[in-house]
């Protein structure tokens, strides 16, 4: 900067930006860069404590990452890293419009860079609510509907909305919605109440017509948690009535109720405590979990449950089951999914099981690395658009360009952070 | 800075060094084949830890990248270089000494109330 000091700015050779306190631009602009280098180390620390509980974690309990970091995409997490790095090269670009005074390619870099911002966060917001959706969530809330290779679990509360949950009926109107069968329908254990029905539930393979052409691979599901584990897991027995047999707690499993897809599976009712249970008002409901993954072809099989008591569920429903229902004798009862899977489909589960203990905490730190960098993308936008308000108006020129320069090298490090994210969280091998 | 930027041949800003399109493409095109490196690399299995090892190196080898170029670390003073390495190497100093004594710690164990722990062995502390 050729630089004598002006007190009046907006005329002379020297930007009305800079600051009367400063020598010169120069100085203005070392004074900036070295704060935001100072900011910059700070964040590099402030990151580290996430890594740091990454890698403690990540020792001690390897198997769950390498179980549960298949339910994150690497397509998404690799789209993500490429407009990053695009981001971030448009970021750098702009920079150098800034001190070049190319005021068009600064305006146009710029808003690619906030576009990209844009667009990570959108991406971000499909896997996100795919994992909301899914009760693939930290901590407590941890519930998941689907093991990471796509099959249906039954989750501890069977909450599962819409898609991945049972199937559904409405009591009212006799139709399946997206719900339950009403508990008094079935033959219920009533020791289980809110756990389990005895229901045994095939899969039959149909052609268009829905004529049966026999059963489908699998022809039928019986893996289950034995229901004295149940029971003892539930903490509503210590010995499993009826046999008056004394049973040990170790023996049960750490995550008991992880069922397989087709599994039967009451629905507790959740309005109330009260009607959670039997005999106060409250209708425990049954429903079949009957949907793999998130696809769109389910056309040619068919849900069958058998259950124990002839009086057992009668779907009401007047849809495309009821020929089915009719020719069956009472203790068996077509039910009609409200998705099936198409044979191809079953291909592509892998059977992975249920998630091994503590699994929560992977996906704990994967929100709280990926929230944390989420909010710094946030923070990101917010930046770039004020930079391209103050750009459009032209106020940035060769001897100031700091603001850019500075947001430009906060970018840059948010694009690192995700350069360790995406192989740590998404390409665990 | 000022002096440095004579050395390149974009030198149309006297206040900081100016990147020319070559390095920033240049740049941008080697991290985004990194980018498709490392996916390709855990298609393959060497071994969980050399899996682990490569995708490290490889991230580290962007992240150099983006730091030297992007943010003209080359080209910058030396003090922001060594404020960011002292940065990088406290949290290298964070993330080790951790692992170094993570082993150290004893199972946490939750007391049930009804049954609470033994009664440590030893002489009962005085005073």
């Amino acid at each position: 900067m050729s630089g004598g000091h002006d007190d009046h700015g907006g005329h002379g050779d020297q930007s009305p930006f800079i600051q009367h306190h400063y020598d010169d631009a120069q100085h203005q602009f070392d004074s900036g860069k070295f704060g935001i280098w100072l900011f910059l180390a700070q964040e590099v620390l402030f990151f580290s404590a996430l890594f740091v509980a990454y890698v403690l974690y990540r020792v001690h309990h390897g198997e769950i990452y390498s179980y549960a970091h298949k339910w994150l995409d690497v397509k998404y997490g690799a789209i993500n890293t490429a407009v990053l790095i695009f981001s971030s090269l448009t970021a750098a670009w702009a920079v150098r419009a800034a001190q070049k005074n190319q005021k068009g390619l600064l305006i146009a870099c710029l808003a690619v860079t906030c576009a990209c911002a844009f667009g990570f966060l959108t991406i971000k917001y499909i896997e996100y609510s795919h994992k909301v959706h899914e009760h693939i969530l930290f901590g407590r809330y941890f519930d998941p509907c689907v093991s990471p290779g796509g099959e249906e679990l039954l989750t501890k509360k069977n909450l599962c909305p819409g898609s991945k949950g049972s199937v559904v009926w409405d009591e009212g109107s006799a139709k399946p919605t997206e719900g339950c069968f009403e508990a008094s329908k079935l033959d219920l254990d009533t020791r289980l109440a809110g756990v389990q029905a005895d229901c045994e539930v095939t899969l039959v393979k149909v052609d268009e017509t829905g004529k049966e052409l026999g059963p489908a691979s699998p022809a039928s599901v019986t893996n289950r948690c034995p229901d004295e584990l149940l029971a003892i897991l539930n903490g509503e027995h210590d010995t499993a009535a009826g046999t008056g047999k004394e049973l040990v707690k170790e023996a049960a499993p750490k995550f008991p109720c992880w069922r397989p897809a087709y599994q039967p599976a009451v629905c507790p009712d959740l309005t109330t405590p009260e009607q959670r249970t039997h005999g106060a008002g409250g209708k425990p409901q049954v429903g079949i979990l009957v949907e793999f993954g998130d696809h769109e072809e389910r056309e040619d099989i068919k849900v069958k449950a058998k259950c124990k008591d002839a009086t057992a569920p009668k779907p009401l429903d007047a849809l495309a089951v009821s020929h089915e229902t009719q020719s069956e004798h009472l203790g068996q009862a077509a039910i009609h999914p409200a998705h099936v899977v198409t044979t191809h489909e079953e291909h592509e589960i892998e059977s992975l099981g249920p998630p091994p203990e503590h699994t929560s905490m992977f996906l704990t730190i994967y929100f709280a690395m990926t929230g944390l960098h989420g909010i710094h993308v946030f923070v990101g936008i917010v930046v770039f658009i004020w930079l391209l308000i103050r750009a459009i108006k032209g106020q940035f020129t060769p001897d100031y360009f700091g603001p850019i320069d500075f947001a430009a090298l906060y970018w840059h490090i948010v694009d690192l952070i995700w350069i360790f994210l995406f192989p740590l969280l998404y390409l665990i091998h | 800075m000022a002096d440095h930027a004579e050395h390149h041949d974009d030198h149309e800003n006297e206040i900081s060094h100016v990147a020319s399109v070559k390095t920033l493409v240049g740049t941008g095109g080697t991290l985004l084949l990194l980018t498709i490196l490392t996916v390709a690399a855990t298609k393959i299995d060497f071994g969980a830890n050399i899996n682990l090892a490569i995708a490290m190196v490889i991230a580290v080898t962007k992240a150099t990248l983006v730091i030297l170029f992007f943010m003209h670390l080359r080209y910058d003073r030396l003090f922001h270089t060594v404020v960011f390495v002292s940065a990088i190497c406290a949290a290298s100093l964070f993330v080790g000494f951790t692992l170094m004594d993570s082993s150290q710690y004893q199972h946490t164990n939750i007391w049930h109330p009804s049954e609470p722990p033994a009664a440590p062995v030893g002489p009962r502390p005085t005073g």
